[in-house]
């Protein structure tokens, strides 16, 4: 019996696959096929990331304003930053007397930032995994489904 | 629930030195785990791959973290 197979041309899966890795952390492993490394990196990823940001506090942990060099690091880690950044937008500033009850100091301010940062550079190493996975296996990946014939026949 | 997890994620913790320091397991076992899901091929091998890479970036970054400090009082 056939499997359904979905071929879409190299030159659109490859920037679709980079840009899934991108926007969610493991998305574009899924994308090609490989699950069971997708799934690790989805979790991995955004539990280093969440604990992150729960060490440091939603309202600074992405401040591309005050930390842009991290920043950069950071916005690799696609949705998650991007979430954690429309959320301390659009929070009220706090008057002065509640800003250590909102704003991260010192040692949770690093830490947030490093964990936050580190999944963001993380990522960059995913997805150029990803992509070497893409341009090694091409006829894989055109095909959910048996392997083709002409792949049976080389091996 | 959603409450509980919004008062988790919008108030910072205060940590000491020592809970800083521990901060680096997690960090490293993350960085592990990342390392080694992309570079083994059997998905078996990465559990065990992960631990011992994650044991040796420990070692090593403590390592540097009490050679600097012991040169930091040397020097002072």
């Amino acid at each position: 019996m056939e499997r359904d197979s979905v071929k879409i041309d190299f030159n659109i899966r490859l920037p679709i696959a980079a840009f899934l890795g991108w926007l969610l952390p493991g998305a574009g492993h899924l994308f090609i096929g490989e699950r069971t490394r997708g799934l690790i990196f989805m979790v991995t990823i955004a539990l280093t990331f969440w604990c992150g940001v729960a060490i440091g506090g939603v309202k600074n942990t992405v401040n591309p304003v005050q930390r842009s060099w991290w920043f950069l690091g950071q916005i690799c880690a696609g949705s998650h930053t991007v979430v954690v950044l429309y959320w301390s937008r659009h929070m009220e500033n706090p008057p002065d007397a509640e800003k250590a009850r909102l704003i991260a100091y010192g040692r949770s301010e690093e830490v947030s930032v490093v964990y936050t940062g580190i999944c963001g550079l993380l990522n960059i190493l995913i997805i150029l995994d990803l992509l070497v996975r893409v341009e090694k296996h091409p006829e894989v990946l055109s095909q959910r489904g048996p392997p083709s014939k002409t792949k049976k026949a080389s091996t | 629930m959603m409450e509980l997890l919004g008062t988790l994620l919008i108030h910072p913790v205060v940590l000491g030195r020592w809970q800083q320091m521990l901060l680096l397991l997690p960090l490293c076992l993350t960085i592990s785990i990342v390392y080694k899901t992309t570079k083994c091929e059997k998905l078996r091998d990465i559990p065990l791959s992960a631990v011992v890479s994650w044991v040796t970036i420990v070692i090593g970054m403590y390592a540097v973290g009490v050679s600097l400090l012991l040169l930091n009082k040397w020097i002072a």
